[in-house]
Order: C-alpha cells, then sequence, then structure tokens
C-alpha cells in the first residue's frame, strides 16, 4: 500500500479517514452550518475550486492523475452509496420524523443532509468528478462529448445545487383575497418581510363531479360497511348500482343553487354546488324513487334521498380539479407580473418562484384566502444547466452504450 | 369516439402486438414484424386520437386515459429500442406489457372513477414513468446476463460477448434511468417547489443510480472482475427497494411518492 501508482486499497483508506473524520466531526462539533455558505461564500469557494482543479490538471501531479482516476472514483461513490443507504433507512428530521436518539443521532444519520460526513463525501465527488473533467478538457477531443456532457453536467448540477443550497429560501405566503402581503413565513415560522409582494384578485376552483353514496340514517356510516361503494356521476354514464339500488341520474347541475321548493337550478356563482336529480328502484321490492340530491357546502344545506327507514342516498363533496389564484407580484426591483397560478404552473419571477399551495379547505370556492409556496434560488439557471447537459449525456449513453470502447478507457 | 368503442381498436391492436412479439423468435422476415408492431400502434393512436376528439379535451386525465398513453408509448419507445439494438426480447417484452395496460383497461376501465389530483396534472407524468419502466426493463435483462456471467467466472471461462451486452443494458438502462431521474426534477419543481427535496424514494433512487455507476465504472478496469460482476444483482436489488420497498420503510412516513405503484 502508499506504493504509486495508489490503486483502490489507497482510494478506500482515503475515502473511509474522510468518512470517519466526518462521523468525528459531528460527534464533537455537531452539525454543519449550511449558512456559512451563503453567497458570496459559495462563489469564492467555486472559483478556488475550479482554480485548484485546473492548476493541478495542468501540473499532472502523481496525486492529482490519481484523484482524476476511477480509483478514486470508485470508493468515493461507494461511500455515496453506502451513506445513501443508511440515510434511506432512517426518517429524517427535515422531512418531519421525530429525532431518533442514540448513535444515529449523535452520528448524524436522521438529519443527514446538514451532517458533516454528507458535505465531505459531496466534496469528494465534486474533487473527483472536478479532476477527471478537467483533465480530460485539457487533452479535448470532440469524440468524447457524452462523457463531457455527463460529467460536467454532473459536476455544475452537484455544485449549484449543494453550495447554492445555503442561498435558497422558503416561505409560505397567505393573502385575502383583494389583499396585497409581503410578509411571510419561513422554515423556522418566523414572519419575515419579502422584497415581493403578492395581490390576491380572485380565488377560484373547479371541482369533478361528485359521487353518490348510501348511508347509514342513523350512524352516518356508509354503505356497505367497511367495503363502501360509490355511483360516481358521470352524464355519459348515467346508470349503476349500489348494492340492492340500481341509480339512474336524470339531470346533472355543476353549479347548482336550491330554489324554495327543493329543487336546483343553474346558476353560476362561488356559492353553488354539485346537484343531482336521480331515480332510484329497490331491486328487493320494485319500489322507485325520484329526488334531488346535494352535497352542499358553506353556503347551502345538503340534500338528501331517503331510501327507507335505515338508508339514504347522498352526494359526496366533490374532489377539486383545479384551484387558481389571479394574482398580481410586484418586486422591490420595479418588476411586475400578472398570472393566474394554479398547482405545476408555477410563476418564475427573477430569482422567485411562485407556487398555489392552499386554500381554505373548509370553504372550497368560496375561500377568501390563497396560501403561497415562494422559493428563492437564484442557482436555479446553474442547476438547469447542469439538468440539461446531463439529460443529453443521457440520451447519449442510451443511444451509443457501450459501443465506443476508447471513450470508455480511463486515462491512466 | 368513447370509449365504449375502445374494444374495436384493443383487440386489434392485442393481437397484432402478440403476433409480432411471439414472430420475432422465429425466421418471419423482420418486414413483417414491423409492419405488425407498426400496425398496432397505429390502431391505438387512432383511438386516442378519436377519444381526443370525442373528449373536447387530451385524454390524459383519468388513469384509464393515462394508461392508453402507457401502452402507446411503451409499444413506440420499445419498438424505436429493439430496431436501434436488436435485442428480440425488448420488442416482445414491450409488446407484453403494453398489452397488459390494454387489457387492465378493457376489464377496469376506471375511466369516471379516479380523478387524478391538481398535481398529478402534469406533461412530465407519463413520460417520467415510462422511461422508468424501460430503464427496469434494461436493468432486469442485465441482472438475468449477469447471472449466467457470474455462473461462467466460477468455471474460469468469462464470456467477452456476455460482458458486451451485459455492458450495453446497464448502459442503455441507466440512460433511462437517469432521464426518468430528471424529468422527476423538473417536474418536482414544478409541481412542489423544489428540484430536489431529498424525498425516501428520492435518496434510494440516487443510491440505485449510484450503485450502476460503481459498475459502470470499475468496468473501465478490468481488475477484480468477482465483485465487479457481483454489483449488478446487488444494484437490482436496491432498484427494488426504490420501487417497491420504499413505501413499506419506515423512513417513507411522509414520502410525495406513496401514491404511485
Amino acid at each position: 500500500m502508499w506504493q504509486a501508482p495508489w490503486g483502490y486499497r489507497e482510494g478506500v483508506a482515503v475515502v473511509g479517514s474522510t468518512v470517519a473524520i466526518g462521523f468525528a466531526l459531528q460527534l464533537t462539533v455537531g452539525e454543519f452550518d449550511f449558512t456559512l455558505l451563503r453567497w458570496p461564500a459559495n462563489l469564492v469557494i467555486g472559483v478556488l475550486l475550479i482554480l485548484l482543479l485546473a492548476i493541478s490538471a495542468i501540473r499532472q501531479g502523481r496525486i492529482a492523475r490519481w484523484i482524476s482516476s476511477v480509483r478514486f472514483a470508485v470508493p468515493t461513490i461507494g461511500a455515496l452509496v453506502a451513506f445513501g443507504i443508511l440515510m434511506g433507512l432512517t426518517p429524517q428530521v427535515f422531512l418531519g420524523a421525530k429525532q431518533q436518539g442514540g448513535v444515529v443521532s449523535m452520528l448524524g444519520l436522521d438529519n443527514a443532509t446538514s451532517s458533516y460526513t454528507f458535505m465531505l463525501i459531496y466534496l469528494l465527488l465534486l474533487l473527483s468528478l472536478g479532476m477527471v473533467t478537467a483533465k480530460r478538457l485539457l487533452h479535448f477531443r470532440w469524440h468524447d462529448y457524452g462523457f463531457y456532457l455527463n460529467h460536467a453536467g454532473l459536476w455544475l448540477l452537484l455544485f449549484a445545487a449543494g453550495l447554492g443550497a445555503a442561498d435558497r429560501g422558503h416561505f409560505f405566503m397567505s393573502v385575502q383575497e383583494g389583499a396585497t402581503e409581503w410578509r411571510a413565513y419561513d422554515k423556522h415560522n418566523e414572519l419575515v418581510e419579502l422584497p415581493i409582494a403578492v395581490e390576491l384578485n380572485d380565488f377560484d376552483m373547479e371541482v369533478y363531479p361528485p359521487k353518490l353514496a348510501v348511508i347509514d340514517r342513523q350512524t352516518g356510516e356508509v354503505f356497505p360497511k367497511g367495503r363502501p361503494e360509490f355511483f360516481q356521476i358521470d352524464e355519459k354514464i348515467p346508470k349503476g348500482t349500489i348494492g340492492p339500488w340500481e341509480v339512474q341520474l336524470l339531470e346533472y347541475i355543476h353549479d347548482a343553487v336550491r330554489n324554495s321548493d327543493s329543487t336546483y337550478h343553474e346558476v353560476h356563482m362561488p356559492g353553488a354546488s354539485p346537484a343531482a336529480r336521480v331515480r332510484v328502484a329497490d331491486t328487493r321490492n320494485n319500489k322507485t324513487q325520484e329526488g334531488w340530491v346535494c352535497g352542499g357546502n358553506m353556503a347551502q344545506l345538503y340534500m338528501l334521498l331517503n331510501l327507507d327507514e335505515q338508508y339514504a342516498l347522498v352526494s359526496t363533496r366533490p374532489e377539486p380539479k383545479r384551484f387558481v389564484s389571479n394574482i398580481n407580484v410586484y418586486t422591490q426591483n420595479g418588476r411586475t407580473a400578472h398570472t393566474l397560478l394554479e398547482v405545476n404552473k408555477p410563476l418564475k419571477i427573477g430569482s422567485w418562484m411562485l407556487y398555489q399551495y392552499d386554500y381554505d379547505k373548509e370553504a372550497g370556492r368560496m375561500s377568501s384566502y390563497s396560501t403561497f409556496e415562494l422559493v428563492y434560488d437564484p442557482w436555479l439557471g446553474a442547476v438547469y444547466a447542469g439538468l440539461g447537459l446531463l439529460f443529453l449525456g443521457s440520451v447519449c449513453m442510451l443511444w451509443m452504450g457501450n459501443r465506443r470502447k476508447e471513450v470508455r478507457n480511463d486515462v491512466e | 369516439m368513447m370509449w365504449s368503442d375502445f374494444s374495436w381498436f384493443a383487440v386489434p391492436a392485442i393481437t397484432l402486438w402478440g403476433v409480432a412479439g411471439t414472430l420475432v423468435y422465429t425466421h418471419m422476415s423482420r418486414r413483417v414484424i414491423d409492419a405488425l408492431m407498426l400496425m398496432g400502434i397505429a390502431v391505438l393512436a387512432t383511438f386516442i386520437v378519436g377519444l381526443w376528439v370525442g373528449l373536447e379535451r387530451p385524454p390524459l386525465r383519468t388513469m384509464g386515459e393515462t394508461r392508453l398513453w402507457y401502452s402507446f408509448f411503451l409499444a413506440g419507445v420499445g419498438f424505436i429500442t429493439y430496431k436501434h439494438w436488436h435485442y428480440d426480447w425488448l420488442l416482445s417484452f414491450s409488446s407484453v406489457v403494453a398489452i397488459v395496460f390494454v387489457i387492465i383497461n378493457l376489464a377496469k376501465p376506471e375511466i369516471h372513477s379516479k380523478a387524478l389530483m391538481p398535481a398529478l396534472q402534469s406533461v412530465w407524468f407519463v413520460p417520467h414513468v415510462i422511461v422508468y419502466i424501460l430503464s427496469y426493463a434494461m436493468l432486469g435483462a442485465a441482472t438475468i446476463a449477469v447471472g449466467l456471467q457470474i455462473v461462467k467466472l466460477r468455471r474460469k471461462m468469462p464470456d467477452a460477448k456476455l460482458y458486451h451486452l451485459m455492458d450495453n443494458l446497464v448502459y442503455v438502462g441507466y440512460g433511462f434511468l437517469m432521464l426518468g431521474m430528471l424529468m422527476g426534477a423538473v417536474w418536482a419543481k414544478e409541481a412542489w417547489g423544489h428540484y430536489w427535496s431529498w424525498d425516501p424514494k428520492e435518496t434510494w433512487a440516487l443510491v440505485t443510480a449510484g450503485a450502476y455507476l460503481l459498475y459502470i465504472h470499475m468496468r473501465l478496469r478490468k481488475s477484480s472482475p468477482q465483485s465487479t460482476v457481483w454489483i449488478l444483482p446487488a444494484a437490482f436489488v436496491l432498484l427494488m427497494i426504490t420501487w417497491i420497498g420504499v413505501n413499506y420503510l419506515p423512513s417513507a412516513a411522509a414520502s410525495v411518492h406513496t401514491y404511485t405503484f
């Protein structure tokens, strides 16, 4: 061991010691303080790291060559896999789990992303990937494009996502209809003022047609007990059965308001609720009934159809299909935006992303407020550039396989 | 065109794919097999377009509609990959899985029961899942191949051609695996605010990818072939944990992925 050229054994020794140092630091110093890496510290580290990689690659020292080789990469990836398995088996505090206590907590395994070990393995990866990329870039060959896309892409992604995490901000903001708000709760649940303001013009939601169910009039339990059956309202499939009852949909009004004679008519307003006129036949005695059912909401009562002394037909509360906030956004440096914000359709403005997050679930469509998730991430552009390179690299891999041996050969 | 017309398209598609997936193992002309496969894909595509027109919206909402796309893309991407790599089993495998999804749709359409929760209504949903299915197929096949190689290594007669096949399958499977992960990251950024949140499924996906990376890099150096080949079965176990096992781990209580199959 320790005789040139270094191989796997030395790699395992170096990576293993680094991991041990990580655990030792965790035991003595505690968690790694990510805020230390906040801008501009992360940029400085990045520039220094790139300089170090470039100089070492040019000087071609023995250790630099070893770090850029598979003999160092394999133990490093191995450490990542091993640490990832421990992390994947342990409920994580930052995801909302309780502290595990004992050795697990002392070694930081239940809050893995803040642990020294995690941080050091991450640095080893940046070093290994960076060194091999730098070396190959010095001997640039066009037909190595798959290699460059995968390695440089991953390096960029890891660097921007990891060191950039110190600058990331994550907030929740609730805004009343008609109001403008710039205060939000951060991850420690403290109210902070943001350099961005949101005005909520209107909140609206669309729902799927509800389902019909039979309940016990005394207990409210859904029939049959334990294995409830539902009849999904769908005007294209108007017939169905629940237990011994044959249900036929006669009329369906998605936005319905109750008349004084307990029938319904269509009105497009926030207080409206889906209502259905149905005919129900009891196959046991051929008794047929007709009537309206409605799930109701904050503005109007529910309506049920009694089937016999024990059971009644009811409508479930409809499930949300889409919820939308009509908002104006203003940033401190004078940018404005107007948008309809909904799930899966965030708004990007500068380094901010805004997401539709929540609303008053009791009130549903009549919710008087909407909650947004605001994420600040100035490194997102670099992360996406890394993702893009890696995407192309992956396409190269699945298209070329290992056909081009010369690309694969580790330059030793 | 509506769901009630589905069997008129489903039965021909099943037949065409079934015949193509079987004949690929005979001496039948490749052109006939290609034509059968493409006709099956065209039949299903016709139904999807018809349904799109009939529903007056893209059929991407219910589970049944999503399964239509699974079948379509599995058959399509499977066919393209087969044409490129000439693995016969790949054609029959993608045919079988595409057929299974069509049969599920015939037997249990769920065309009106399951409302898709807003976070799943994303263009990334279908490609994210499909590339993973393809990746798992490739890596599964690589695991079978490595089983043979382990036996041959024990007899001190490693098979160079088999190595080539294994490596190729791992490269292609890893490419699909990365695509699935990257698409998942972009989708997560749109839906949940962050591209990577160390959700247990994400952590296990990273571990799985790392294990395959270990194999890929260890194969670059021809030393220690014994430990290298054993990485593939181990990696496949990790893959299975990622796919199915995560839901049963105590760490997954709060995972956003537990509603997926």
